[in-house]
């Protein structure tokens, strides 16, 4: 994969460091096979006596230690390039996502962008960590090798020339052969795979049916088909490694066979060329022959780099913040929304040039039904995500123009499902707080919010923890936390997204009182489902496929808009039934 | 190596193959170390002139130990990779006999969904227990072995190097790196924990994050903590790494040793020069077989783990069904049965806040109640309970008279219709997936409850794909109650089985329902307060209690909480 080569390739230090080890490790591998050739031919054949050959000897000691110190030199300058390369990619995934991950999130992929910063980062690891190192290594030892083979015996080094490229050529076609074997398998293979969990999931349903038992059988069945599938796929592989075998184990009998025959018959070549270039042929094929299973841990990396690499080129239309200050005013800021447009992306759905003008301390309700463009008008009026065309003006200036800092201090957003920090459920209320919140405002806060009384029957009160790993809270629960931050915060916007289903009536009486007393002071903007928040609204927005249709009071609208009575009465006669 | 106990007894059953793996390994193995030995004696005999026979010999022998090695070797990883996945396939059952008692309770008391996905990810990273952590080191101790008894024929001394060398390379420093690698693994485990938390609460919770402006201080955080996590990785990266050269400088000393050792020994005149480059060429070549034993630290810990995590589950949980299996009593379900609830209380593990308080019911037979009330009332788990997935509460539960506890789970099971809020449908076809529900069913029948479903518009052949994900959430709550209905038993437990089902449907389904189960004893936990009116009684519940219960016109002419619920269902639109 290109891109990964570049990003080794920048960086130089690491390369340069590479490759001088890799030279380093060629002469001394070169240097091994001639001491110990110089010793053996000594002791042997000119029969010199031990002192002689201490000298070698020793120098052979260093040569090891030299051996084994680059070999980790290289090892480990991998392990730091793919460090550094994760921290890269995860860096600039952060700030991706930093900047706009509001589309994923909206598009609910929250889950595969953890997987993608967490996983496919870590995957890319083996391709620098194992790959990139020997690739250097290979092309440089393997060359020096064949070099000092050459010098001391040609005949030699032109067998190892002419048996070498059959090590390559049967890798990729071998790999070739595995890949499209193991493409035909797939399906099969994780089918087979899949079998187990499918029926661990499902074990409560069997249970409930009493056919566990039988699926034992079934198991063992689809196990057993898993491992045939795999093993048929695996066979080539095997038989690829086989053939490798083959060809340098050939290859070097060749040399062998050589070296032997013109030693003796010939008697044209000395014995410490010939046990030399024994030496060496080896250490020549196993260095082609580990490229080889590099070459294998590295493509893992590359389908996880190729994830990382189309986030982050995914386009994305960022938010831009300007430096204007929103001075608090008496009265909450006047809105306007000019042709307001939006749009996920092609095909995708899209708001369509909304119009409407909100004034200080009203009451809005934004009314349609699921998929009509409610929730993104709510998070276009947030300021987190930008229009695509058109504009929100606010006090007569472009939203975006003003600090990003001053427009969420005044605002309020309160979801359907409010998340929850880890952390303590008093830093959780705080976290609304302009500045470091007392715990005695954190309590008003609490109280107003309807769940200091929960609160106080934990056994750690206010310190306990909650969210992520913590104790989770009801559905309820959540909406009175998010109601407290609200109530700590004072905001002058309020942007609130009414729930549809499922609390309990006390949080329903506690949020109809607390949205009434935060409106007083403040704008509120609900997307409303509920009648008596659209009827006591001063205006509703009645959207309908991303377009607002109508405005008006609750009277208003069911006087004009037939679709809007439709709605409405269709409903009410459903559930009076 | 005692969590490890069980996969061993298992692998242990695939005997052949095992043992062909590590004959072929040992051949493969001493097929290089015949190979060069043998070339290093060619050679040197070759520079003193020999008689031509030896040579030829040799020679022959050349092709010959190639040949052995290369074909070894294939053999070796084709008998090492079969005994592999048909050990996983033991483990596999061995491990799913074990589990399925346990079933469904087990599920309720882990309540992280992932543990299955754990189970499953466990077994499969236990393939490499047999081919890096198991049969190497058997392998490496036969050929180096083998090899010692031949250099011993020449020389004692180098034969005790080598010795030396199998000690250090085999035993020695895995050993000391496993003990090394552990803390490190396990404080990598909790980084990679901590990074998924933080990544997940940073885009989970992006627009709360952004909106109070701690975006930023978050992303810093994760960075750090994201680059903690790589830190760690480093370092356990750069130990194996240290693993791997100790032992190839430790296999590079012991080489050095026996040239030296050799040519001393040579030059003293006590070891025949002919044979001091084969010596050389042996240790040289025996040493590769001390490679894998660098990857032995990490992949013996990810065994032990993964073999300990597996093997909790089970044990722990088996513990506690033991004994009570003697004296089941005896009910008869075949009709629809009474229940009874007396001062029910229950409590989650690991929670103080109680699910259920001071429960009293008494539903008769043939009765029909509806249980109503917010999320996380208590509405499902007191379902639960009377299906026994949980059995630590208090008071009592009765079916017929006869406390749920004396009951048999089986038998419970067998005469209940259960719809679940979650229910499973396997990968197969839409006819499998029903034929659960009881033998022999023919496909008239089963066509005849699709179309009770409203689902007439599937085929019995339709496929069904993993967890039914090509199922709407409102075809899979409609497949599972056309499946108990299939069944047939006489009580009916329906944890919000329409949730996702439009209206009109629901209504048309619940005609069905009540049709068919119209002497039945009939439990429906409802989210909706539409469509109760026939219901005989409705139990309104709150935060584990239940708050009012009776008909729903007593209900709404209290005007008490079900009747201010049911004001608000009228509120809302959509």
């Amino acid at each position: 994969m290109k891109q990964l080569k570049e990003i080794a390739r920048k960086q130089k230090n690491s390369m340069y460091t590479l490759v001088l080890m890799s030279i380093l490790l060629g002469a001394v591998i070169i240097a091994q096979a001639y001491l110990i050739v110089v010793i053996v031919d000594s002791i042997f054949l000119q029969g010199e006596s031990f002192h002689v050959i201490l000298p070698a000897l020793l120098s052979l000691i260093v040569v090891l230690g030299g051996r084994s110190f680059f070999t980790y030199v290289i090892g480990r300058t991998g392990v730091k390039m793919a460090s550094k390369v994760k921290r890269n990619y995860r860096k600039a995934l952060l700030s991706k996502y930093a900047r706009n991950p509001m589309q994923g999130a909206l598009k609910g992929q929250s889950g595969e962008k953890v997987s993608i910063l967490l996983d496919a980062v870590d995957e890319i690891d083996s391709y620098f960590s194992k790959y990139y190192p020997q690739m250097i290594q290979t092309t440089i030892v393997p060359i020096m090798i064949l070099t000092a083979i050459f010098s001391q015996n040609w005949v030699s080094g032109l067998i190892m020339i002419v048996t070498a490229p059959f090590i390559p050529i049967f890798m990729i076609i071998i790999g070739k052969a595995t890949q499209r074997k193991s493409e035909e398998q797939l399906e099969k293979l994780a089918q087979f795979s899949g079998k187990f969990l499918d029926i661990l999931q499902g074990l409560t349903t069997l249970k409930l049916f009493g056919r566990a038992k039988e699926k034992q059988e079934a198991i063992r069945q689809s196990s057993l088909d898993y491992r045939d599938a795999t093993m048929t796929v695996l066979k080539i592989a095997f038989v690829s490694s086989l053939m490798l075998e083959f060809i340098s184990m050939l290859s070097i009998a060749l040399v062998a066979l050589e070296v032997g025959l013109r030693l003796i018959i010939y008697e044209n070549l000395p014995f410490f060329t010939a046990f030399f270039v024994l030496i060496l042929a080896p250490e020549f094929f196993n260095s082609l022959k580990e490229l080889g299973s590099a070459f294998h841990s590295g493509r893992g990396s590359m389908g996880a780099a190729k994830k990382v690499i189309d986030e982050l080129e995914e386009t994305e239309q960022p938010v831009q913040w300007g430096d204007a200050p929103l001075e608090e005013r008496k009265e909450p800021p006047a809105i306007e929304l000019r042709n307001l447009k939006f749009s996920y992306g092609e095909g995708s759905f899209s708001l369509k040039g909304v119009m409407a003008s909100i004034p200080p301390a009203s009451d809005v309700a934004i009314v349609g039904r699921s998929g009509s463009g409610k929730t993104t008008l709510l998070h276009l009026l947030s300021g987190i995500i930008a229009p695509s065309q058109g504009e929100i003006l606010v006090n007569g200036k472009g939203l975006h123009q003003y600090k990003e800092a001053e427009w969420f201090d005044q605002l309020a957003y309160i979801s359907q499902n409010p998340y929850l920090f880890s952390g303590t459920i008093q830093e959780n209320i705080a976290i609304g707080g302009k500045e470091e919140a007392t715990i005695e405002k954190v309590k008003m806060a609490a109280e107003k919010a309807g769940i200091a009384e929960m609160i106080s029957k934990l056994e750690n009160g206010y310190s306990t923890e909650i969210g992520e790993g913590g104790r989770g809270l009801s559905g309820g629960e959540k909406q009175r936390i998010a109601l407290a931050r609200a109530f700590l915060k004072k905001p002058s916007v309020i942007l609130f997204d009414e729930p549809t289903v499922g609390l309990d009536l006390h949080t329903e009486r506690v949020l109809q009182r607390a949205m009434k007393e935060l409106a007083v002071t403040s704008t509120v903007i609900t997307v409303a489902h509920r009648l008596h928040t659209i009827r006591e609204a001063d205006q509703i927005l009645f959207m309908a496929n991303g377009e607002l249709v109508a405005k008006g009071t609750h009277e208003e609208l069911l006087l004009s808009n037939s679709e809007y009575r439709s709605m409405v009465s269709v409903h009410e006669g459903g559930n009076t039934k | 190596m005692n969590e490890l106990r069980v996969v061993i007894k298992l692998m242990m059953k695939e005997k052949k193959d095992v043992l062909l793996s590590i004959l072929f390994g040992f051949l493969a193995g001493m097929g290089a170390v015949a190979l060069f030995a043998n070339s290093g004696y060619l050679i040197s005999k070759a520079a003193i002139t020999p008689p031509l026979y030896i040579l030829t010999m040799s020679i022959a022998l050349l092709k010959l130990f190639s040949v052995t090695r290369a074909l070894s070797r294939y053999a070796e990883r084709l008998y090492s990779h079969r005994a592999t996945f048909t050990k996983l396939s033991n483990l596999r059952v061995y491990f799913f006999e074990r589990l399925e008692p346990l079933a469904p309770r087990i599920f309720h008391k882990y309540r992280s969904g992932d543990l299955l996905s754990r189970i499953v990810g466990d077994v499969e990273s236990l393939q490499n227990f047999f081919l890096r952590v198991y049969y190497p080191p058997i392998v490496m101790i036969i050929v180096f072995l083998a090899t010692i008894a031949f250099t011993a024929f020449f020389s004692i001394h180098v034969a005790v190097f080598l010795i030396l060398g199998l000690i250090l390379t085999g035993f020695v420093v895995p050993l000391w790196f496993t003990v090394k690698q552990r803390g490190i693994l396990q404080q990598l485990r909790e980084l990679r924990g901590n990074v998924s938390t933080e990544a997940t609460e940073f885009l989970y919770g992006f627009r709360d994050l952004k909106l109070y402006q701690r975006l930023d201080e978050q992303e810093k955080k994760l960075t750090n903590t994201a680059d903690g996590y790589v830190s760690e990785q480093e370092r356990e990266s750069v130990q194996e790494l240290s693993n791997q050269s100790v032992i190839q400088t430790l296999s590079l000393l012991v080489s050095w040793a026996v040239l030296g050792m050799g040519a001393y020994l040579v030059a003293g005149g006590s070891l025949d020069g002919v044979f001091l480059a084969m010596l050389v060429m042996t240790s040289i070549t025996v040493f590769e077989n001390a490679t894998p034993m660098s990857a032995f630290p990490r992949y013996y810990e990810d065994s032990r783990r993964a073999s300990s995590r597996l093997f909790s589950v089970i044990e722990e949980e088996g513990m506690e069904t033991r004994g009570v299996e003697d004296d089941w009593e005896q009910i008869d379900l075949t009709k629809a049965p009474a229940i009874d609830v007396e001062n029910l209380s229950f409590t989650f593990p690991g929670e103080k806040r109680l699910a259920l308080k001071n429960i009293h019911l008494s539903l008769p037979a043939g009765s029909k109640t509806a249980i109503v009330g917010p999320s996380g009332s208590g509405k499902s788990t007191l379902i639960q309970l009377l299906l026994k997935m949980n059995k630590e509460y208090e008071g009592a539960i009765y079916l017929n008279g006869t406390s749920v506890r004396k009951i048999k789970d089986e038998a419970i099971w067998k005469g209940s219709n259960v719809i679940m809020q979650e229910n499973h449908f396997f990968y197969g076809s839409i006819g499998e997936n029903l034929g659960l529900a009881k033998d022999d069913l023919s496909e008239g029948e089963m066509n005849a409850v699709l179309e009770k479903v409203k689902l007439e518009e599937f085929s019995l052949t339709d496929s069904v794909l993993e967890k039914g994900g090509n199922l709407s959430g409102g075809e899979k709550q409609r497949l599972a109650i056309a499946r108990a209905m299939l069944k047939g038993s006489k009580l009916w437990l329906m944890d919000e089985p329409t949730s996702s089902v439009d209206v009109l449907t629901e209504r048309m389904i619940f005609d069905h329902l009540l049709h068919q189960g119209d002497d039945d004893t009939m439990i429906l936990v409802s989210h909706r307060l539409i469509g109760l009116e026939k219901m005989d009684q409705i139990i309104v519940m709150d935060q584990g209690e239940i708050i009012e219960s009776g008909t729903y016109e007593e209900l709404m002419d209290k005007q008490g909480y079900f009747y201010e619920m049911k004001q608000i269902e009228n509120s809302v639109l959509m």
